[in-house]
């Protein structure tokens, strides 16, 4: 009582009338770029002048700046093509838009060049044909317009100079210092926490302006969007709320989706548990086999990251490859999913993926859907079958 | 226009503001503990491109999760406001009951204002960092490559990363992980050469700049093996000096009031 009795109104009117004012001048923004459509756009686009996409960020200050936030916590500066060079950045930092000549690390960053239109600009993969599901990157690469550089641990900086990029697209920071030697501007696709789902859809709209492809970008989200709001109007009324688990046990080391990643998210939006919530940070996170075989108690569902040629062609399978998995629910009498070699290139179709994983959470809700992503596990082998019951009879 | 700002002055100078601020500081700080929580990545970008761009930009386009920051800036402003009006006021009338050769007994009568003091230099001092920071994040180095620190005549390369791996039984599954990173860094300039050692919480100075560790690879022996690498913010901070001479005038009341304390003791044993 005593504390309220020594507080006299006058002194909180204070107080508060301060806060207020301090607040609004604060919270207030005079820059006009903000709230004005951003230059360089046509008559009636209005854009907002700056967007966050999870840890990246898109500022337009004027029709020829526009900065940039990569994954890595690296600023940009997008400038038109033919501008001077801006005096107070580093060239390494400068990146001439649209790029026309791009070399990417990542199967996402490359579908998300397939989502805007601009997959003739890649000129470099990490990754070899016979690797590739994508009609026009295979295509690319016989023709000799897209080059393999190596392995992403091994890159050939020979050969990626030689393909005279404009732009890199990489996870792998450690290549910056040599980029830089051979003043090609990097970005960091990539982020230290996984990207929630939001983030996962809307990067898009992050990699558009260095293409001049935002109308693009926007109509892939409007996409994506409609797809989430049909997943969430027809698992509203599900009476079963599946327990789901992604990742894998391999010799030495327990991956998993954590919580804040988009697949732990989407499993939530569709009426489903998320066994691994809890667990915060990294996309493809460690954690203990215990707390996965903990969660694996009563799951129903399990995502593994493995695909048929890497091991997962039958629960069994699995089992045999980690028998300390065997007794977990979906290998016991669930349901376990692997996916199909060209998923991880398909994020060009990420509407498509949703739905199908929403499908495979809740089957009732989508009488006779076909899978086109991922495979659903049978019990054993089929050969393996054959020759247990050959040596039966 | 005197008697105005006399009771202005009382009003900012009121115990009762801040008792209220203190409750207003805890449910503002309240509000952001869920704020920051569940919005991590709005204020990471605080770190390095300052207050002022980061208000205009993070901060004006998400006030429902940042609001709560611009309300303790406010709030901060204001307890810095009442604490040196409320000490003021008491220092001034201390000095005008002050006797003859009472010295010493006016210094140790200072002490807590002399800590009340210290506390607003530490938040003139962090205020500064945030608005004036410069900070270069692009910063990436591999062994043997280097970087130049703009505006001045300074480079850094990197020689070579000495990690430490857990080797213990205890904890198992941190075996291989590496527990601490050093860094040996090659700084050049036009008087010379000389090596320093870089780690998580030992930055470097050079040239009126602050290297920081922000991140490095590869992070264990284990799984994908990666390329050596540490990632560096590269820090101008003018607010250093400022907030270490706050720390240091408060630690300064901090003795004085513990003698006087002491003093205090044996005169009443």
């Amino acid at each position: 009582m005593r504390m309220f009795n020594i507080l006299r109104p006058g002194d909180c009117t204070l107080a508060l009338t301060a806060l207020i004012v301090l607040l609004t001048a604060a919270g207030c923004n005079n820059d006009p770029s903000t709230t004005s459509p951003a230059a360089g756009k046509g008559a009636g686009e209005e854009r907002p002048a700056f967007l966050q996409i999870g840890e990246f960020a898109i500022n337009r200050i004027s029709p020829a700046r526009t900065e940039v936030r990569d994954g890595a916590g690296r600023a940009l500066v997008l400038i038109p093509r033919e501008a001077p060079m801006p005096a107070d950045c580093a060239p390494n930092q400068v990146v001439r838009v649209p790029v026309q000549r791009v070399v990417a690390y990542g199967d996402f960053d490359i579908a998300t060049l397939r989502a805007l239109g601009v997959q003739e600009t890649l000129v470099g993969v990490t990754r070899s044909q016979e690797h590739w599901y994508v009609p026009e990157i295979k295509r690319g690469m016989e023709a000799g317009r897209i080059a393999y550089l190596g392995d992403a641990s091994s890159i050939d900086f020979e050969r990626l100079k030689q393909q005279q990029p404009e732009l890199v697209l990489t996870w792998d920071p450690s290549i910056i210092p040599l980029l830089d030697a051979l003043h090609i501007p990097a970005v960091v696709t990539t982020t230290p926490q996984a990207m929630c789902l939001t983030a996962r859809m809307r990067f898009v709209q992050f990699l558009a302006p260095f293409f001049h492809k935002e109308k693009e970008a926007d109509a892939f989200f409007a996409r994506i969007d409609a797809s989430l709001r049909d997943i969430r109007a027809r698992t509203a009324g599900v009476a079963h709320q599946p327990k789901v688990m992604w990742g894998d046990v391999y010799e030495k080391r327990v991956m998993v989706e954590p919580g804040n990643a988009w697949v732990g998210e989407l499993v939530g939006l569709a009426q489903s548990d998320y066994q691994f919530e809890d667990v915060f940070g990294t996309s493809c996170i460690e954690i203990t086999v215990e707390r996965f075989l903990y969660s694996g108690q009563d799951a129903d569902i399990f995502f593994t990251y493995r695909t048929g040629s890497m091991g997962a062609s039958s629960k069994a399978a699995l089992a045999k490859l980690n028998p300390l998995i065997k007794d977990i629910g979906p290998l016991q009498r669930g349901r376990v999913y692997a996916p199909l070699p060209h998923y991880s290139q398909s994020g060009d179709k990420l509407d498509e993926i949703l739905t199908e994983i929403s499908a495979i959470l809740h089957p009732e809700v989508y009488p006779g859907y076909q899978l086109h992503y991922f495979a659903e596990l049978p019990d054993s082998d089929p050969i393996a079958a054959k020759e247990a019951s050959h040596d039966r009879i | 226009m005197k008697p105005v700002f006399a009771r202005l002055w009382n009003r900012l100078s009121s115990i009762n503001l801040t008792v209220a601020l203190c409750l207003l500081l805890t449910m503002d700080l309240v509000w952001g503990y869920f704020c920051l929580n569940r919005r991590t990545a709005l204020f990471t970008p605080l770190n390095d491109m300052g207050l002022i761009p980061w208000a205009q930009t993070y901060g004006s386009h998400n006030l429902m999760a940042t609001g709560w920051f611009f309300l303790l800036l406010a709030l901060l402003a204001l307890l810095a406001a009442n604490t040196f009006a409320c000490t003021t006021s008491r220092v001034a009338q201390l000095l005008r009951a002050k006797g003859p050769g009472s010295r010493q007994r006016l210094a140790l009568k200072l002490a807590p204002h002399i800590m009340h003091y210290g506390l607003i230099v530490i938040l003139a001092g962090y205020l500064c960092s945030y608005l004036f920071t410069q900070v270069l994040t692009s910063s990436t180095l591999a062994p043997g490559s280097h970087l130049s620190l703009p505006g001045a005549g300074g480079q850094v390369q990197l020689l070579a990363v000495e990690p430490e791996y857990y080797q213990g039984e205890r904890l198992a599954f941190w075996k291989n992980e590496v527990i601490a990173l050093k860094a040996r860094l090659l700084l050049s300039d036009e008087s010379g050469q000389r090596q320093a050692v870089l780690s998580c919480n030992r930055p470097v100075r050079f040239q009126g700049y602050s290297l920081h560790l922000i991140d490095f690879a590869p992070k264990s022996l284990n799984g994908m093996k990666m390329k050596t690498r540490i990632d560096l913010h590269v820090r101008k901070d003018p607010g250093v000096a400022l907030y270490l001479a706050g720390m240091a005038l408060f630690s300064l009341g901090l003795v004085l009031y513990l003698y006087q304390w002491i003093v205090h003791r044996e005169a009443h044993k």
